[in-house]
């Protein structure tokens, strides 16, 4: 008993005298902290001087919050996830990030990953701080049933299309035709406006950071605003469609992420299985031939500046990246399609996604889902989008170019 | 002993006594005061050096459209819930006074909604209000037509004054209660010899010796409007046209979403000196000496 306490204890001494600690925090997401845990495990063991010390982000308002207090306190974490593009855009302008590029075999990774048109939605003045890990491209879900119903046996694809299916089902008050705008929390703008001007414009960025000004005053923004006004108009969608309303059969269709898979085969069984999956609406010039472009609800990992050991922090990313079971392992587990060119082309992922048609239709969309823009001040614009675009279109305060000019000058000011 | 020695012996014991709390205090009190002045008059992103600024947060704030929203806001929700709090809760005060069984049953039922989670609530009304929520399938096989609680801007300052309104009557049902438990009986059956009807009654008698009860009601009612922050956060979103946009979201988003801390100290030191204007305005219109002789 003695002798097991007296090799404890040195090597308790050993390690602590030439060992390594790397602090990782990750998102606190049941289903993504039991992918963590197996794998930090697993590394732990393997490489005893080089060890992970996993948590994930503490408790507080949100994560930004709680790794914003840990930075202010000197007391961050070496490698964090859950970054978002805004947030990452405010830790790279406070010079707390390292630039991944710097680190040896960095580019042989996106490689071999097939990451390298995902990244570069992640360039921030010529450097490659965030390593996106997940990207989850918004889709359209419609209610197969109702649609055939009403005569069609696929869903629509422009506005004109939603337009004549709206007409033929909406009834004022009961139900529309399709659930239009996503809420009024500035995140929703991501899902909404920002996500059909990728579908309108081909994947062309909303903002031009380097000229401090918003892009979409143009032919796409227009018959984004004006499908908005005309679905309010009349009445073929509505400011509070209630609880549930897809399941519910209020809204033939509405934008929905791939993290509603599980959920709503859980909650609504009978409905899940009339479930269809399209792109996000385009207007009627829209090519036929064209792939449609789509948001990407996408975070990332970063290193932190403050980090003593960034070639080891280094060297354990590049491990469970470079493993393609590991990503077989963080789709079975949080059915999230990892941030990689190849998932409809990799064979890693066959079965899984011969198993899993939902998935497999999300997975086939990650390389034309689209990051948001960097900036610092993502919440201003789009509170701003909520307010001076969105609203006024929904309240009928304004029309569709009133609203349009006014929202690209707000946005001038708060870029300038 | 000499009353020197025993002085100092008292000192002692009062300070090493009191000292906990004077540290307490120091820390969770008098450290995040000075620091939130400090900040107020300073430009910081939590992550950069702070930069001094003297009072350009103020003058931003005066300026600032989403500022006036916010106090308009305030006083347009106050407009509701203050008359409607304060008329329920005097409502179950006096119900409470003509209970002569399950008293404790009926306290206890609506304290309940006091010490209830704020979240757990506010999904629960978001839900219920909804537009094809309960509340509003029982209106429209009445009427034919649905209320938009909460997607119609003044219809939503009103159905979150409900809810707070809900929350609050229990507790402040007690305060007024306890204040007409005070009055004596002997003065209403003094008035009751004079011929005095029930309204008399309550005009000349209640109403008049329930005010210091009353007052704390009111004091109590403006310090938590401009401290409303689940309801509005969770149901509306500060919506529809910002107009359930509170001081404390304000604060909170500007300092954790836009990372200005500065802005949202001098909007949390403006927020508490109206407050206090606004408490000290009530007192001073509505509050006056009681004597139950």
């Amino acid at each position: 008993m003695k002798r097991a306490l007296f090799v404890v204890l040195i090597m308790l001494f050993v390690f602590s005298a030439f060992g390594k600690e790397i602090v990782f925090w990750t998102a606190p997401n049941p289903l993504q902290e039991s992918f963590w845990k197996e794998l930090v495990k697993q590394w732990n063991e393997e490489n005893p001087d080089i060890q992970i010390n996993w948590s994930t982000i503490p408790a507080a308002g949100s994560s930004e919050e709680a790794i914003l207090t840990s930075i202010a306190s000197g007391r961050s974490p070496d490698i964090c996830t859950n970054i978002f593009s805004g947030f990452a855009a405010q830790l790279i302008e406070a010079d707390q990030l390292v630039p991944l590029e710097t680190l040896p075999g960095y580019w042989e990774l996106i490689e071999q990953r097939e990451m390298k048109q995902i990244v570069e939605g992640w360039k921030f003045n010529g450097h490659y701080f965030v390593f996106p890990i997940y990207s989850n491209p918004m889709l359209m879900w419609w209610r197969g049933d109702l649609l055939q119903e009403l005569g069609y046996d696929s869903p629509p694809r422009t506005y004109s299309e939603i337009y004549e299916i709206s007409e033929k089902y909406s009834v004022p008050n009961e139900k529309f035709g399709m659930q239009v705008i996503l809420g009024r929390n500035w995140w929703d703008r991501w899902f909404d406006f920002i996500n059909y001007y990728y579908a309108a414009s081909g994947g062309n960025s909303y903002l031009d950071l380097e000229r401090a000004r918003a892009t979409f005053n143009n032919e796409h923004g227009k018959s984004i605003t004006e499908f908005f006004y005309k679905m309010f108009r009349n009445n073929w969608t509505a400011v509070d469609l209630g609880n549930y309303p897809l399941y519910n059969g209020v809204v033939l269709g509405g934008i929905r992420g791939p993290w509603e898979i599980n959920w709503a085969k859980e909650q609504f069984p009978d409905v899940f299985d009339d479930i269809v999956i399209s792109p996000p609406p385009v207007p009627d010039y829209y090519p036929d031939e064209d792939p449609v472009y789509t948001f990407a609800d996408t975070k990332g990992l970063v290193i932190l500046k403050s980090c003593k050991y960034k070639e080891e922090a280094w060297e354990f990313l590049k491990w469970v990246y470079s493993n393609e079971e590991n990503d077989l392992r963080w789709v079975t587990m949080t059915n999230l399609p990892p941030a990689r060119g190849d998932l409809s082309t990799n064979e890693m992922f066959t079965d899984y996604m011969a198993e899993n048609d939902f998935f497999a239709q999300y997975a086939s969309f990650v390389p034309y889902a689209v990051p948001p823009a960097l900036t610092t001040k993502t919440v201003d614009i789009q509170d701003a989008m909520t307010d001076h675009l969105i609203e006024p279109l929904m309240y009928d305060r304004a029309g569709p170019e009133e609203a349009l000019n006014d929202i690209v000058r707000r946005i001038r000011t708060i870029l300038f | 002993m000499g009353l020197k020695s025993l002085r100092r012996i008292e000192a002692t014991k009062g300070w090493s006594i009191s000292v906990v709390y004077f540290i307490y205090t120091a820390i969770f009190w008098g450290y995040p005061f000075v620091w939130l002045f400090i900040l107020a008059l300073s430009k910081w992103n939590f992550l950069t050096p702070r930069k001094f600024i003297w009072f350009n947060n103020f003058v931003k704030m005066f300026q600032d459209e989403l500022f006036w929203r916010v106090v308009l806001n305030t006083f347009n929700f106050m407009l509701y819930y203050i008359p409607m709090v304060l008329g329920l809760s005097l409502l179950f005060a006096v119900a409470l006074t003509k209970i002569k069984f399950f008293k404790t049953f009926f306290v206890l039922a609506f304290l309940v909604a006091n010490v209830s989670s704020g979240v757990a609530y506010s999904i629960i009304f978001e839900r219920l209000f909804a537009i094809n929520g309960p509340l509003n399938k029982f209106i429209y096989t009445l009427t034919g037509k649905t209320i938009p609680w909460f997607s119609e801007p003044q219809l939503a300052i009103l159905s979150i004054a409900m809810m707070v309104t809900w929350k609050f009557i229990g507790y402040y049902g007690l305060i007024l209660f306890s204040g007409l438990n005070s009055i004596p009986k002997s003065l209403y059956e003094a008035a009751e010899l004079d011929g005095a009807t029930g309204w008399k009654k309550f005009w000349k008698i209640t109403l008049p010796l329930l005010n210091p009860s009353i007052v704390m009601v009111l004091v109590l009612a403006i310090s938590l409007v401009f401290g409303i922050f689940t309801e509005p956060y969770l149901i509306t979103g500060g919506g529809p046209m910002k107009r359930t946009f509170t001081f404390q979201m304000m604060v909170y988003t500007t300092a954790f979403q836009k990372l200005d801390p500065g802005y949202a100290s001098t909007l949390a030191i403006v927020a508490a000196l109206m407050s206090f204007g606004c408490v000290i305005l009530t007192r001073k219109l509505i509050e006056k000496e009681v004597e139950y002789a």
